[in-house]
């Protein structure tokens, strides 16, 4: 669909480094929640995320691999099958001071708010296991760690490992519900292959309301993509204005499509269709046109009508075509538009005069 | 010896696609005419109609089933003149009952619904088949909807620009 590939290249306000370092953080972290689903529990210390990391091993290597920017990954290497220690010696977190300050603003899981309090902290909270994320909040708070992943890899499980059977089973039922919900608006997200909600300070993080934030999110996307399309709308703030104008526009081109098949009705009689000529024409000019340029509304149908040389039946004319149309009433209101349109539009004077002579006539 | 070629279109675009199928049963709708009563006010009523008919047609074949709202308008385009004869409307039936399966026939949430909750009724009633969907694929659908609306209103007025004097 042209329409879903152009606005998910121009839909996003953030810069793509900066959307490529939180989809690889993200990524990371749902890479982990589900390494965690997946573990047998038991194995030596290092080695069982390390195993863990193995089992959707392409995957989570492309993951983390594809959307990085230089400063994310040191080496290069995206092996399909990677060996552990390759995988271990590339994987760095990215420690520059966006990031850091980025981490601070968005504290993920806010049930603890202690999360700046902790930045260089490398002890586990034994305390914050009520969500799986608040999990990776030691492991990316890490700014100034410049050693190796080892020990920050080692410490997750540690963590692990000591939550009790019922904590885990909670995680895991709030960690696939938010997963599911991510994976079935992960269709509709541009350029990211999960959704991801991220939540503020103070806010609920329970399953729900992450899946209403992600459902509203979109939402907020598709608006802006809308106020993109429709002309003049961009500088309108709301949302329910936005939906007005959208409203109007649509109306604007149904209305516009019942004058043109008029107009046409109206032109027909006279000439006979020679397709290939259209054709040639058409071609030639419609790829002059572009969208923008269709904002300016079209002319009366009366002007044809008055080139046929029909002075009389005009009047009945516009009662055949004002029957079909007279049960909404804001068409009365568009048959002035077209006339202020048309008046500002054409630019020979006795056209114009004519036309407001026959209105008044008609209303 | 300068050869102009001409910058050639899309031949599978959308605005190629409404447009030669427009032309199409534009020239239909001219060649069953009797040149008596042509320009007659009743006349040129019904061939309005007509064309309209035409033109939302054609954009809704050119759109094929990948839309909602296509897949709605056919519908309606296809129920409409057919109520009529009595032969058809069993196939009609039975053809809605299934395209009403192949809806997605989502509600609306209760949290998006108390924030837009006129317009987006009124949207719903702008596009086709607009009722059965939730504000998500409403707005998409109204994405797509506008384009081809755009379209359609570029081709129309071409046309139309073509054949006035």
């Amino acid at each position: 669909m042209e329409l879903n590939a152009g606005a998910g290249g121009n839909g996003s306000h953030k810069t793509a480094s900066e959307r490529d370092e939180v989809a690889a953080l993200e990524s990371l972290q749902f890479t982990d929640e589900i390494r965690r689903l997946m573990s047998a529990p038991g194995g030596d210390n290092a080695s069982s995320f390390t195993a863990l990391l193995e089992l959707p091993a392409p995957q989570a290597v492309q993951l983390i691999q594809s959307p990085d920017s230089a400063k994310l990954i040191a080496a290069p290497a995206p092996a399909p099958a990677p060996n552990v220690d390759d995988f271990r010696g590339s994987f760095q977190f990215p420690f520059n001071c966006g990031l850091i300050d980025r981490a601070a603003r968005f504290s993920v899981f806010a049930g603890d708010g202690n999360i700046n309090g902790n930045n260089k902290s490398n002890s586990p909270e034994p305390t914050s296991y009520n969500s799986s994320a608040s999990l990776q909040k030691p492991v990316k708070n890490e700014p100034a760690e410049t050693e190796s992943s080892q020990p920050l890899v080692s410490d997750p499980t540690v963590e692990n490992r000591s939550i009790k059977r019922k904590d885990r089973e909670k995680v895991k039922g709030s960690s696939k519900k938010s997963k599911t919900s991510a994976k079935e608006s992960s269709e509709d997200a541009e350029k990211l292959p999960y959704v991801h909600v991220r939540a503020r300070r103070g806010q609920a993080t329970d399953s729900h309301s992450l899946a209403e934030r992600a459902r509203r999110e979109k939402i907020n996307a598709r608006m802006k993509l809308l106020q993109d399309l429709v002309p003049g709308c961009s500088k309108i703030s709301g949302t329910a204005l936005v939906l007005d104008e959208i409203i109007n526009h649509v109306q604007s081109l149904q209305r516009q499509v019942e004058f043109l098949s008029m107009r046409l009705a109206a032109v027909n009689p006279r000439i006979d269709f020679n397709l290939d000529s259209v054709f040639t024409a058409e071609s030639g000019s419609l790829m002059d046109s572009n969208f923008s340029g269709m904002v300016i509304p079209m002319m009366w149908p009366e002007v044809q009508l008055n080139g046929n040389r029909q002075q009389y039946p005009q009047q009945l004319h516009l009662d055949a075509f004002q029957q079909p149309v007279s049960g909404r009433e804001e068409v009365c209101n568009s048959y002035l538009t077209p006339e202020n349109s048309l008046l500002s539009y054409d630019s020979s004077g006795n056209s114009a005069s004519l036309h407001s002579n026959q209105l008044k006539m008609e209303l | 010896m300068n050869k102009y070629n001409p910058p050639r279109m899309n031949p599978s675009s959308l605005r190629s696609r409404f447009a030669t199928r427009f032309l199409r049963s534009l020239s239909k709708i001219n060649a069953k005419k009797p040149t008596a009563s042509s320009s007659s006010p009743t006349e040129i009523f019904r061939r309005y109609r007509r064309i309209k008919v035409a033109a939302d047609k054609s954009m809704a074949y050119s759109v094929r089933s990948r839309r909602t709202w296509s897949r709605a308008m056919l519908w309606k385009l296809r129920t409409r003149p057919c109520c009529r004869r009595s032969v058809k409307t069993s196939t009609i039936v039975r053809k809605t009952r299934h395209e009403k399966q192949n809806k997605n026939t989502t509600t609306t949430t209760g949290e998006d619904g108390v924030v837009f909750g006129v317009e987006a009724d009124e949207l719903r009633e702008l596009v086709p088949g607009g009722e059965a969907m939730d504000l998500y694929n409403l707005l998409d659908e109204t994405a797509h909807y506008i384009k081809c609306l755009t379209t359609q209103v570029q081709v129309m007025k071409k046309i139309a620009d073509f054949y006035s004097p």
